[in-house]
């Protein structure tokens, strides 16, 4: 933030999930100047788990252990899919600078390779994801070879029980124990929160405490899972430590949303965006658009009001809890600039009979349509403006959620998106393309 | 460049050293700072009586307006609560009505389009690091310096503007142009502790506690601040311990060494 | 009246100043203000009285400490600085005054040891006294207009002596001033001084003597209308040189004020004399004099004494800090040493929020008051019936920024009687919200507003507003991002809401539950909260806004309470 602003950005980002912040990163990387307006926070929802396609046909619930196997199955299932515009290169390279970026935020990936991971989570189900933190990634082995492992919770986390994992996958998984502990220092307090317990054990005096009251419970374990508390900023150096002072492989196993790994995430990429440049507006809204030579945007939450101009807009906004799409009585329609939305034919065939239809719902495929750069198409099938694309869960034809393929969407798209602006602005590839 | 200098309360009174230090390196930088009859920006009765305070701050821009000048403070709570005064006066017709019915009794009028700045952001972006850069003649090279954000100037980022809430760097910016080495430290952007003082005097004493912790399990050699309410907490908490304090250190006395500046001018020893 | 009774009254009048000087000037030992100089016996503090005044006579600061004196306490430096004008009619009134003393109420002990011929109704005496008191009224005029030429602060309560005390110097001046004027024109006093220095009585006899004090002097004999004769005249005038002219000068320019006063009263002259004004007047005259010695050590004229004292402090405590016992002591003195001028409100950090507030109890000047009477009378605070609140507003609201000090023309440390004062408050009852409101549990606030009031809704726009929460998803964000919570629940019973909470009883419409909570109170106000909701909600804003309710909601209750 402390750089001066240019008068006209290269690329204005509006949104700021994971497709907006992916924009944004993506863009500063081939260094436009990049302007991103939106509320941060939604992503704190998130587990840090990134998807990149784990789920297709949705109909048949069919799980991918190659993601990329997934992808051209669905290139030839449902061209129209987002992600089938999306090339392997360009999703790969998606995923590299995503999960490198945030490890340089302290928040470390395990190297994306060709394999989905599953993922032990709170519940005692195993679920399927590509990129996975480094704090994680030992579950991953373990889930896979189920050696004796011991889980440990907290008295007082409420929201994290081992008992309750040990029950559900324990008699698939014998040598797997439980064991409660009393965070340090909280022995008298009733609730515990993750987040206080993840920035506390970045003090090596917490850490050690809370080591010296699980060494005792190592037994035959081969490796130790923990509720996702362990550091905040630091992770992967706290989660280092663990490992160090246990001797043994230590794994987080993602608590329920908002988790420390969303903390994380959401700061991580915050960071990581500012870090490469990108002026980023947080707490502002776009209210409104005009497009000639180049795009102003209105925003409010700025005292006075204030317009800013850039050369290309990328439109991340998303759907529905986004506000990207806006559901009325009977027709979604685009939030910001009324572009047309691709939709069932009336408000009757939203939603399937069947609540749990393992098909999904009409509307969840709701979005808009656009060309092979994601620009957004008028009713008569041309861009709307040369400049303007979308990214994300706003494009029509993909249900992210059911496909499991949310991150995948974000970042495969956000990427295509802006090699295609970096062309039109006459901007060389970036180094790994070039060489 | 010139600004109205708004000390604030807490700066004459207990912390004399920071006016010092800033007056010393903004002089040397070419800023000029003009005195003004200010009253207390309204801080301390924020949480009693909501239109007192926006009176208190809304006076202090009536001046700042009727000098033509826009406010440079030094104190992070001061800036963070005038600019909440200029948010609230935005949103609340009915309460800016009465505000301007008071003002106008002094003959005062509210001012439109006067900025409030913290000496940070001044220099980091008005002054600009690269003419600090090039005023700096004897870096702190090698010293280790955790930077100290302060609540009120970085959060809520829609009313401070200061830098990004959860990734700022103008305080780490401002400490390397220095010469000296920003330390990276977790809990950078946590709370003083000093708001909780009187409320809840051991509360204040964990939060402030934790922080010193940190910043010197990070391997800093001193703590930065900007702020004289941090300064103070840290200094006299550290004071109240046994083990031997790490130094605090306000930022335009660290700047003020970087650029020369004989200590006796910014109120060190 | 004898001149020994005059001397009884006066010596008696000066022995009882004397015993009241002593009383008030041994409270500056025995006063205490603040916990710390609660165990300060009487000879300890009396010993370093001592002990510091001989330091600072007898040291290498006393060229400086001299310095201060002569320009504090004889220029009055600080309030030159404040006020030209008020500096100029102090300076009047203070000197004016004590030329009167020495020159005519003293008369007998200086003035006419020093000019053997001296008599009071000859030039330049008569000159003289006139020009005192003129300067003594047109200093009181200065100050007056001085206090209303700078924008109105709310009258502080008087002491009644003082009060008394004004109306006494009133009574002083304009008893003086009539009595020399119906003395110059009454034929009476002319008989007898006629009677005494020519041994007559005889109108006739004296007819050219009586015409030449009718022309020069303006004594109004009833029968000596119309144009003199010139020859008796000349007769009268030289008569006046041989017998009068020793002692007296003709008042038409000397007596400046009394002279024209004389003119004004001459067609009453003679009823006047009926009555025997002049006697009247005289005891008048003598009784205010003898009545205001006796009462001015108990009024704010006190001050006389107490500032040298106090500027004295304050040229010691500005070469190092005192020790307490010497701060205890500089306390107890500040009252006595308040001038009430009201330079100190002038530049009060807080003066606007005083005003804003309606609140005068926050204006330093009111402060000073207050501090010293919660600290020396313990039921003083119960008796401020519905204002205890508001006075303990003036030292929570206070900065401790100091500026009242530096302000004080008389070298009031009035700072350090905040931070003392505010432990005598909380003593007394009136600790700051954020510690009287930890007396009850939230959950006994919200009982005994249920029992004492109908639940009220909220007033603050914000918790006022649904939308302001509406939007809350319970996700426990603020909560997680929350320091206070973090270190809180180390303590045994630590938290007892979160911010997630509170905002969940928004929702819940249980307001009352929340105003209370150590949550609200402790809060830090770091925004952490604020910044990190994923829905955009302003937690930190409304956790001040609920302490605003808090505030006045529990501090009913708690004053309803305290006074059942
Ligand atoms: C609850 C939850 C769980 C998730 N779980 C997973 C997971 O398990 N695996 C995985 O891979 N990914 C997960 N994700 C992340 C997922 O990849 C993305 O949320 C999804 O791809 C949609 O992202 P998006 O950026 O397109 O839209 P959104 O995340 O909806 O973001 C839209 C953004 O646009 C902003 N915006 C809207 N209108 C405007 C405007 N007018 N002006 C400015 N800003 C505007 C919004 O404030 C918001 O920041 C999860 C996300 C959420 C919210
Ligand atoms: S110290 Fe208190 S009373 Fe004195 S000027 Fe400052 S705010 Fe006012
Ligand atoms: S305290 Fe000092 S400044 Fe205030 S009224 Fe008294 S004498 Fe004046
Ligand atoms: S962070 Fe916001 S949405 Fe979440 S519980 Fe707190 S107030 Fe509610
Ligand atoms: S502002 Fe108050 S409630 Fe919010 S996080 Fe900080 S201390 Fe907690």
């Amino acid at each position: 933030m402390t750089q001066t602003q240019p008068k006209t950005w290269d690329v204005a980002v509006v949104g700021a999930g994971m497709a907006g912040m992916a924009a944004s990163l993506f863009a500063a990387e081939r260094g436009l100047s990049c302007l991103q307006i939106g509320n941060g926070g939604g992503l704190l929802f998130a587990s840090g788990l990134l998807d990149l396609l784990a789920v297709h046909p949705v109909a048949g619930r069919r799980l991918w252990d190659n993601p990329f196997e997934a992808l051209a199955m669905l290139r030839r299932d449902q061209p129209d899919h987002p992600l089938a515009r999306v090339d392997d290169a360009t999703m790969r390279a998606a995923f590299q600078s995503f999960t490198t970026a945030l490890g340089a935020a302290g928040m470390p990936y395990a190297p994306p390779g060709d394999r989905n991971a599953n993922v032990l989570t709170s519940l005692g189900t195993a679920k399927p994801t590509y990129g996975v933190p480094r704090t994680m990634s030992a579950g991953v082995g373990a889930l896979a070879g189920r050696p004796p492992c011991l889980l440990l919770d907290f008295r007082g986390l409420r929201e994290f029980s081992a008992r309750q994992i040990v029950a559900t996958i324990g008699d698939r998984w014998p040598g797997l124990r439980m064991a409660r502990v009393e965070f340090p220092g909280a022995e008298t307090t009733a609730e515990l929160y993750a987040a206080h317990m993840a920035v506390a054990l970045e003090s090596g005096d917490f850490r050690e405490r809370t080591i010296a009251r699980v060494r005792p419970l190592l037994g035959d374990a081969h490796a130790v899972g923990f509720p996702a508390v362990l550091g905040l900023a630091r992770s992967g150096a706290v989660h280092a430590a663990f490992e160090e002072a246990l001797g043994v492989p230590v794994f987080e196993i993602p608590t329920m949303p908002t988790s420390v790994p969303g903390l994380r995430l959401n700061s991580a990429l915050e960071q990581a965006v500012v870090t490469r440049g990108v002026h980023r507006m947080l707490r502002a809204n776009v209210t409104s658009a005009a497009f000639d030579g180049t795009a102003v945007l209105t925003l409010d939450g700025v005292p006075g009001g204030e317009t800013v101009s850039a050369r290309t807009v990328v439109l991340a906004t998303g759907r529905f809890t986004g506000r990207g799409l806006t559901a009325g009585q009977q027709r979604v329609t685009e939030s910001l600039l009324g572009l047309p939305v691709q939709q069932p034919a009336s408000r009757a065939a939203w939603h399937s009979r069947d609540f749990l239809d393992p098909a999904g719902h009409a509307v969840n495929r709701a979005g808009l349509a656009t060309d092979d750069e994601f620009r957004p198409l008028e009713s008569d099938g041309r861009p709307a403006w040369p400049g303007l694309f979308a990214v994300g869960s706003i494009l029509a034809g993909q249900d992210w959620m059911r496909e499991k393929c949310g991150a995948g969407l974000a970042l495969g798209t956000a990427r295509l998106a802006v090699d295609r602006i970096a062309r039109q602005l006459g901007v060389p590839g970036p180094l790994a393309e070039a060489g | 460049m010139k600004y109205a200098l708004f000390l604030g309360c807490k700066i004459p009174a207990s912390v004399p050293a920071y006016e010092l230090s800033t007056r010393a390196v903004l002089g040397r930088l070419g800023v000029t700072l003009v005195d003004l009859p200010f009253n207390c920006c309204g801080y301390p009765v924020r949480s009693l009586d909501r239109e007192a305070f926006v009176f208190a701050a809304a006076r202090n821009l009536a001046l700042a307006g009727a000098a033509g000048l826009d406010v440079l403070t030094p104190c992070k709570c001061c800036f963070g609560n005038l600019r909440h005064a200029q948010r609230f006066l935005d949103e609340d017709p009915a309460l800016r009505q009465r505000v301007e019915t008071a003002l106008a009794a002094e003959r005062l009028a509210l001012p439109a389009g006067v900025t409030v700045e913290h000496l940070l952001p001044v220099l980091a972006r008005k002054v600009g690091l690269a003419a600090i850069a090039a005023a700096v003649t004897a870096p702190r090279t090698g010293l280790r310096v955790v930077a100290h954000y302060g609540c009120h100037a970085l959060r809520p980022s829609d009313v401070t503007r200061f830098d990004h809430p959860l990734a700022p760097t103008i305080f780490e910016d401002l400490v390397r142009v220095t010469g000296a080495t920003p330390v990276e430290w977790p809990r950078r952007l946590d709370c003083c502790g000093e708001p909780v003082h009187d409320a809840n005097p051991s509360l204040s004493d964990r939060l402030t506690q934790a922080k010193v912790d940190d910043a010197r399990e990070s391997g800093a050699e001193v703590l930065a601040t900007a702020c004289p309410y941090c300064q103070m907490r840290f200094t006299e908490f550290q004071a109240a311990g046994s083990a031997a304090p790490l130094p605090v250190l306000l930022y335009p006395q660290l700047l003020g060494q970087a650029l020369g500046l004989a200590p006796r001018t910014l109120g060190l020893s | 009246m004898s001149a020994s009774f005059l001397r009884m009254a006066f010596l008696v009048s000066l022995g009882l100043c004397a015993l009241g000087l002593l009383w008030r000037v041994s409270a500056w030992l025995r006063v205490r203000i603040g916990p710390d100089a609660r165990d300060i016996p009487f000879h300890q503090r009396l010993l370093a009285a001592v002990r510091g005044t001989l330091a600072t006579l007898v040291s290498r600061r006393t060229p400086g400490v001299l310095k201060a004196f002569v320009l504090d306490v004889f220029l009055q430096r600080r309030l030159f600085g404040g006020s030209r004008l008020r500096w100029l009619g102090h300076l009047l009134i203070v000197n004016g005054f004590l030329l009167l003393l020495v020159m005519h109420a003293l008369a007998r002990l200086v003035t006419a040891k020093l000019y053997p011929d001296y008599a009071s109704t000859h030039d330049p005496w008569l000159f003289l006294r006139n020009v005192f008191g003129a300067v003594v009224v047109v200093g009181i005029v200065m100050v007056v207009a001085g206090r209303l030429r700078r924008p109105p602060s709310p009258p502080r309560p008087q002491r009644p002596m003082d009060r008394v005390f004004t109306a006494l110097v009133a009574v002083v001046l304009l008893s003086g001033f009539l009595l020399e004027a119906t003395k110059v024109a009454s034929p009476k006093a002319f008989y007898r001084m006629a009677n005494e220095y020519i041994g007559s009585t005889d109108p006739e006899e004296l007819l050219p003597l009586r015409l030449a004090w009718a022309t020069d002097f303006g004594v109004a004999f009833p029968d000596l209308q119309g144009a003199p004769d010139p020859d008796k005249l000349a007769e009268g005038r030289e008569l006046h040189h041989d017998a009068c002219a020793s002692c007296h000068s003709p008042p038409g320019s000397s007596a400046f004020v009394s002279y024209p006063i004389s003119r004004v009263l001459a067609p009453i002259a003679e009823p006047l004399d009926g009555i025997d004004a002049d006697t009247w007047l005289m005891y008048l005259h003598l009784a205010a004099c003898f009545l205001g010695l006796i009462l001015l050590p108990f009024t704010r004229f006190i001050h006389v004494l107490a500032d040298p004292v106090s500027l004295l402090a304050n040229g010691a405590a500005s070469a190092g800090p005192l020790s307490p016992v010497g701060r205890a002591n500089r306390r107890a003195l500040a009252i006595d040493a308040c001038v009430d001028c009201r330079l100190c409100d002038d530049r009060c950090s807080v003066a606007p929020i005083a005003r804003s507030l309606g609140n005068p109890a926050l204006l330093p000047s009111h402060k000073l008051l207050a501090t010293h009477a919660v600290a020396t009378n313990p039921r003083w605070l119960d008796r401020q019936a519905g204002h205890a609140r508001r006075i303990a507003e003036g030292a929570v609201l206070c900065t401790t920024c100091g500026r009242c000090t530096d302000r004080c023309p008389v070298g009031i440390d009035l700072a350090d009687l905040w931070v003392a004062g505010r432990a005598d408050l909380a003593r007394a009852g009136q600790p700051s919200p954020a510690q009287w409101v930890r007396e009850r549990s939230a959950l006994d606030w919200d009982e005994a507003l249920a029992v004492q009031t109908a639940a009220q809704n909220p007033v603050g726009p914000l918790s006022s507003r649904r939308e302001t929460y509406s939007a809350c998803v319970q996700c426990q964000t603020c909560t997680n991002v929350c320091p206070v919570v973090a270190h809180g629940g180390e303590e045994p019973g630590g938290m007892d809401l979160t911010p997630q909470k509170v905002m969940n009883l928004l929702r819940l419409g249980m307001i009352d539950l929340a105003i209370g909570s150590g949550m609200v109170w402790d809060c830090a106000t770091c925004y952490q909260c604020q910044e990190h909701c994923p829905e955009g909600i302003r937690v930190t804003d409304v956790m001040l806004e609920l302490r605003e309710l808090g505030y006045r909601r529990l501090g009913d209750t708690r004053e309803r309470r305290q006074r059942e």
